[in-house]
């Protein structure tokens, strides 16, 4: 397969029903996801902040915030279930609407662990007796993991915009880095930890260096669900080196 | 071979054959035509109104114990396909079918073939009900009386009750038998239609369209009909309703501007189609 041109989705996926207000509907839905995409990175950056950089007020912040994406989840849940009472959508719209669904739940999922983030940034305040208590290697790997988690998420809600398999695949991609960028976070709260961490504090930055895994793979998700949509193929617990390969293959 | 990349090579390798030649779609149909156990099977079939060619080059089976379903536009050529399986189309002045229709191996265009019977091997229900002005009991006994299908008037009885039941009227029409079939209900009056089709014991039974006039709850009972009579006869309906081709059938084929675009699973064809014009046709982006 050498024509990349013949590897475009069949259909325009953003457009084009005689019934416009059907587009409108559709769009509304995606809307509301990619809003919510957005302020749960705005969200993990802040946790982030607030943990490595000790702003305690990004902390509030994050939990005062939380409640815009719950409610952005229910307008998405109410969407979803007026286009399938008034379109009974088929193909690549049925498609559409069930991954937007499944997305959503991803998008609210990460901004709960952005929530458990600021959460562990406040107990460690509470829990801190000195101003020294991450070294500046630390702070410097958990900021390295927040950068791959918010990329890996960015990339994952603007494939969702376009649903562009290319995107989706950097996303699978940047899971061993994601991966990587974990394992030296832990690996190194191990060291940390014989340097005079408490095991309380100590578990707040496990906590904190999963939440951001966690959110990485959030992303991950949504890329599976932007390929089903494409292409009409569910590449849900799929090998991945091999689903990249054969993408790749086919020009993407 | 990993059947996720063998999934992903079949879906890329129907999107570049619905691509070709810089977006000329293929006319060629997308899917698998043939069916297992076929009772009808159709190949290369054009169908000629004088100088206008309806249809083109149209192969498909209908299989036994299946409902396949025919969708498409107006003037896609569904009906006209539809109609040369029984050669209803036989009674249009200037209208020629060429290719092959066999029915059980049988070759229905054969010029010593007698249309008669071959009707009532393959009936029809047309979309509007067409009850004779007669009975509820002579609407459903005159078929089976003039093919000599019956040698006494019980016999009739039986039948006529065993086909108001496969019909799912007998319970609301055995006590007024006597009264004419026009006075019943709009869907009534289609399984009235049913009835007398399947009194003359069908292999296959088409279906042009037959829920158009009913309401809601009428159509219901019709489809669930519909999926009785599977089990019996073969299928092949048309119909302009989407959601009723997905609920009814097992296989369902697009038809646009003559040519037979797709077929497949009806599953398939309504979750993941392959040629973009089933896609734009099915999800409402055509007009």
């Amino acid at each position: 397969m050498t024509d990349s041109s013949s590897l475009k989705p069949i259909v325009d996926l953003a457009s084009g029903h005689t019934v416009r207000r059907y587009d409108q509907e559709l769009a509304k839905l995606r809307g509301i996801i990619l809003e919510m995409g957005e302020r749960v990175v705005e969200q993990t950056q802040s946790a982030v902040r607030a943990l490595v950089d000790r702003e305690d007020s990004q902390a509030f912040r994050v939990l005062d915030r939380e409640p815009q994406i719950d409610f952005l989840s229910l307008d998405a849940d109410e969407e979803v279930f007026l286009v399938i009472a008034r379109r009974q959508p088929t193909a690549v719209d049925l498609r559409i609407v069930l991954a937007l669904s499944k997305i959503a739940d991803d998008v609210e999922r990460a901004g709960d662990k952005a929530v458990r983030i600021a959460r562990q940034a406040l107990e460690l305040r509470d829990l801190n007796t000195g101003s020294d208590l991450l070294s500046e290697t630390m702070r410097e790997t958990l900021r390295q993991l927040d950068d791959k988690a918010c990329c890996m998420f960015e990339r994952g809600i603007q494939a969702v915009a376009t649903f562009d398999v290319a995107l989706a695949l950097h996303i699978f991609e940047d899971e061993p880095s994601l991966y990587q960028a974990s394992h030296e976070a832990r690996q190194l709260l191990g060291e940390q930890d014989r340097e005079g961490l408490t095991p309380r504090q100590a578990v707040c930055l496990l906590t904190t260096a999963h939440a951001l895994e966690r959110i990485g793979n959030h992303a991950a998700n949504i890329a599976e669900q932007v390929i089903y949509v494409a292409l009409g193929q569910d590449v849900r617990y799929r090998n991945r080196d091999i689903l990249i390969e054969t993408l790749r293959h086919h020009g993407y | 071979m990993n059947t996720m990349v063998e999934a992903i090579d079949k879906a890329t390798g129907a999107m570049s054959s619905a691509e070709l030649a810089g977006g000329q779609h293929s006319r060629a149909t997308v899917g698998d035509f043939t069916a297992v156990d076929p009772r009808m099977v159709c190949r290369n079939v054009d169908v000629w109104y004088g100088s206008k060619q309806a249809i083109h080059g149209v192969s498909l089976d209908i299989g036994k114990n299946e409902v396949v379903s025919m969708i498409g536009p107006s003037g896609c050529g569904k009906s006209t396909f539809l109609r040369s399986l029984n050669r209803m189309n036989d009674t249009i002045v200037g209208c020629r079918v060429t290719g092959s229709i066999q029915l059980d191996g049988q070759e229905i265009y054969d010029k010593g073939l007698d249309p008669v019977p071959l009707r009532a091997r393959v009936g029809m229900v047309f979309q509007k009900p067409n009850p004779f002005p007669k009975s509820i009991y002579e609407n459903v006994a005159y078929g089976p009386r003039i093919h000599g299908l019956t040698n006494n008037k019980a016999e009739l009885d039986e039948l006529v009750e065993d086909s108001l039941q496969k019909a799912g009227l007998w319970n609301e029409v055995k006590d007024r038998l006597d009264q004419p079939g026009t006075g019943l209900s709009g869907g009534q009056q289609q399984r009235l239609c049913i009835a007398r089709t399947i009194a003359v014991s069908p292999e296959v039974i088409l279906m042009d369209e037959p829920c158009s006039a009913l309401d809601p709850i009428a159509t219901a009972i019709v489809e669930e009909l519909i999926d009785e009579l599977r089990q019996n006869f073969s299928i092949a309906i048309v119909t302009h309703s989407m959601q009723q081709a997905a609920r009814v059938s097992q296989r369902t084929a697009y038809f646009h501007l003559g040519d037979l675009i797709e077929v497949g699973e009806t599953n398939h064809i309504f979750t993941n189609p392959q040629h973009k014009l089933t896609e734009d046709y099915i999800t409402g982006r055509f007009g």
